[in-house]
């Protein structure tokens, strides 16, 4: 029988998240296999499940035709099915050839010519190009993906998952990593690669299969996708599912203001360029985009996090510059990042601690905390949200996301801000907790004008007044939410195409 | 006997203890645990080596007790480091001070009472050589062994698939899991037979050194052997030559009390390897910087999930 690896109506539940929903795919041996979808989509829950490292609440996976059961990578390895992840797994110290032979076992005595010439062999077959003897600290993101590849092939794999190959790679690095897979494709391995760039499904793969909120919408091919602002359409989803209750409010004057605003990645190619958005206290202005565009870097830098290169930012009544704004006084913007367990908070301590984070300087009693007034915010704070908890003692990391994500917008509306930055703020969240954070997110504005980073079109558009569309760092149009017509523009610009 | 062979021979039989300890710190170290508990291993390793010397007479049964009672401590840090995911630096600073103590309270009716010795086991013909033939192979037998030993070590580490695992364990325990390598069975395998090496050095002070029991008899060697695993770059041929220069800085003491050459004073020779320690350790971070420390020294392992 020929090669074919199915998952077959498989799910996977994270607490109340449910990561996957009765998903089946099937990927075929000489074929190229897209997965695509937004973050937190569902795309790594599903390839972790196909290479062994989670098992499925429900559902079979299926090895050309026969029931498998992989209960650890190095299993599903076993069985031929390997998976390169987006951080690489070589140990950085050691030679090509240590690492292939740290994978691939045999003779208690190393015998490194021996794996070396297997290894020149395996690269020249397969056009890996990767020298045997050189250590891996001193190859490039490319060449170590090749040296990850080669490892699996060396252990024999005919399914290999890729996780976001491209994110890490130069554009020369990447138009080598596709002749890499057509040559695999060729030698008919089944190939599975996760992304989010549809210019890289569409170009690369034979079959593409759409996640979204843990389900699978879709499923078709570059040639049957209707393009790229089709696929796109179907990747964020269009449909309003939500209808919120979204009471006017009178917008206010102007809070915030970006001119040609440049800035994250390195210098020399920033992750944004040349950003003019203006904000009023009352709306919710969206930054929309496919992941990797620079939406983060631009609100990563609007928080000082991130660098800022030229332009600048108006804020409070004063203009900054570019390189003045990281240590400009910003107590009046609220911040709410993307990764709300690690950098939104700090899950080992308890909630009160982490209420107090940003507020430090209003519990502050000469040169003591007021812990019993932080305690009672929090406390506050729990009832008012509707935060599911023990109580203000509780370690932050034992809340669940939604809850966790309740608790750091009550810290941060706390503080009045004029300006509130969040980023995905309803990313992995069920509905539930969505509405919720949807409520406050439109409460903010009484005081506040709001910007919202979202890769989720629904949520911008439930939310927001206005949405950009920010594509390769440049915001390609800004579209008012109440005009049709400008509504429809969205999805296209998403995929770069601007009319 | 000239200076030169006599000077030789001291220096060999001063190294042996802090060469032990450090083969098996480099051992520990290069699977990514540290253990700073080498003077408790190494002064129980000395009172039951002592014991079981004093009660049997059997010079083999007393290393092998030594280096078993050295293991066994070894894994006590091993639970709380690699198990429990404890600060190594702290449970092997506990280990040293538990080792230590409890050494001290078992052996305190022992002090000064004579033991086993073991003497000089000269290899046949080549103990015969010129100049160095008796200082170099008129040693006694653990002389032998420590260098069979540090050869083993470097063998095992750098040409076997153990040794290639250990090293993973050691410099990124993630991957070598993800490759499928038992890096918790890995770590602790290595910090057992580290700590039998530790035991085996104490022994080696207690019965072959300076035969006989006294509380402090390693007189901070085991501290010396871990600057010695750093000094050589976590190399066991690098271990050798710093236990030996430790070994000459010692002989040098014997060699003018002997011969009542003070070119240098006494009690700078006696505080040098001790100043040599105290600075190797305080640039411990440095050196560990130009990047020829095991990159997941001291960093416990678990899965993430």
């Amino acid at each position: 029988m020929s090669l074919n690896l199915e998952l077959v109506n498989i799910t996977k539940r994270f607490g109340p998240t449910l990561a996957n929903d009765h998903v089946s795919i099937t990927a075929h041996g000489g074929e190229i296999h897209a997965l695509l979808g937004e973050n937190g989509a569902g795309k790594s829950t599903l390839m972790s499940i196909l290479s062994g490292r989670y098992q499925p609440d429900v559902g079979e996976i299926r090895l050309s035709g026969e029931p498998v059961r992989f209960t650890s990578p190095a299993h599903a390895l076993a069985r031929g099915v390997g998976m390169v992840h987006q951080r690489f797994m070589l140990v950085d110290a050691f030679t090509v050839a240590e690492n292939v032979c740290l994978a691939a076992g045999g003779s208690p005595l190393l015998d490194l010519k021996a794996e070396a010439a297997r290894i020149r062999e395996l690269s020249d077959r397969f056009g890996l190009d990767a020298d045997p003897d050189r250590p891996v600290h001193t190859l490039s993101m490319g060449e170590r993906q090749r040296v990850e590849i080669l490892k699996l092939l060396r252990l024999g794999a005919r399914v290999l998952i890729f996780d976001e190959p491209t994110s890490v790679l130069t554009p020369t690095e990447i138009e080598r990593f596709c002749q890499v897979l057509k040559t695999l494709r060729q030698e008919g391995r089944a190939i599975v690669f996760i992304t989010h760039k549809l210019e890289e499904a569409l170009e690369l793969s034979d079959r593409i299969s759409i996640l979204r909120r843990g389900r699978l919408v879709a499923h078709t091919t570059p040639a049957e996708a209707g393009g790229k602002r089709n696929l796109a359409r179907m990747m964020v989803g269009r449909e309003v599912i939500f209808a919120i209750d979204k009471p006017a409010v009178e917008p206010g004057p102007e809070v915030l203001r970006l001119e040609g605003l440049t800035g994250g990645g390195d210098p020399a190619r920033p992750a944004f360029s040349g950003v003019d958005l203006a904000l009023r206290r009352g709306e919710v202005l969206a930054v929309v985009g496919v992941a990797g565009n620079g939406q983060t870097e631009l609100a990563e830098a609007l928080a000082g996090l991130a660098p800022l290169t030229a332009g600048s930012v108006s804020f409070e009544g004063a203009r900054h510059e570019a390189k003045a704004w990281a240590a400009a006084p910003k107590d009046a913007l609220a911040y709410v990042p993307e990764d709300r367990h690690h950098e939104g908070s700090v899950p080992e301590l308890s909630m009160t601690h982490n209420y107090l984070l940003t507020r430090l300087s209003a519990f502050t009693r000469g040169l003591l905390l007021d812990w019993t007034g932080g305690a009672e915010a929090t406390r506050k704070a729990i009832e008012r949200f509707a935060i599911k908890a023990e109580g203000p003692h509780q370690p932050s990391g034992e809340l669940s996301g939604g809850n966790l994500q309740k608790l750091l917008l009550a810290r941060e509306l706390s503080r009045l801000p004029s300006v509130l930055v969040v980023q995905q703020p309803t990313q992995g969240l069920d509905i539930g907790a969505s509405e919720d954070v949807w409520k406050s997110l439109l409460e903010a504005r009484e005081h506040a004008g709001v910007l919202l980073v979202t890769g989720d079109l629904t949520e911008a558009l439930t939310l927001a007044d206005r949405v950009a569309v920010i594509f390769a760092g440049r915001i390609l149009g800004v579209a008012d939410v109440s005009d049709p017509d400008q509504v429809a523009r969205i999805s296209p610009m998403m995929a770069g195409v601007r009319q | 006997m000239n200076d030169f062979a006599f000077l030789l021979s001291l220096t060999l039989k001063s190294s042996m203890a802090v060469l032990l300890a450090a083969q098996g710190e480099v051992l520990s170290e290069r699977a990514g645990v540290i253990n700073l508990g080498q003077e408790g291993m190494m002064l129980m390793g000395a009172f039951i080596g002592y014991l079981v010397g004093y009660l049997t007479g059997n010079a083999a049964l007393a290393f092998a007790a030594a280096g078993l009672v050295g293991s066994l401590l070894a894994l006590l840090h091993g639970f709380f480091a690699i198990r429990l995911g404890a600060n190594q630096l702290l449970s092997g600073i506990a280990l040293s001070i538990l080792g230590a103590g409890l050494a001290n309270f078992m052996g305190r009716g022992f002090i000064g009472k004579p033991g086993l010795r073991v003497g000089e086991w000269p290899i046949p013909v080549l103990s015969d050589l010129p100049m160095v033939g008796k200082a170099v192979f008129g040693q006694n037998a653990l002389v032998y062994v420590a260098v069979l030993v540090t050869v083993a070590m470097w063998f095992a580490l750098s040409r076997t698939r153990w040794g290639l695992t250990v090293r993973a364990c050691g410099e990124n325990p993630t991957a070598a899991d993800a490759m499928g390598a038992p890096v918790i069975r890995t770590r602790f395998t290595a910090v057992a037979l580290g700590g039998f090496l530790s035991g085996m050095a104490g022994a080696y002070l207690s019965l072959v050194f300076t035969p006989g029991w006294k509380e402090g008899i390693s007189a901070g060697q085991g501290w010396i052997a871990v600057a010695i695993v750093i000094f050589s770059g976590w190399r066991p041929l690098g271990a050798l030559a710093g236990s030996l220069f430790f070994g000459f800085l010692s002989a040098l003491q014997f060699f003018s009390q002997a011969t009542g050459n003070n070119v240098v004073p006494l009690y700078i020779l006696r505080i040098l390897p001790y100043v040599l320690t105290i600075l190797t350790l305080s640039f411990a971070a440095a050196l560990g910087r130009r990047g020829r420390a095991p990159a997941g020294l001291g960093k416990p392992f678990f899965r993430e999930h």
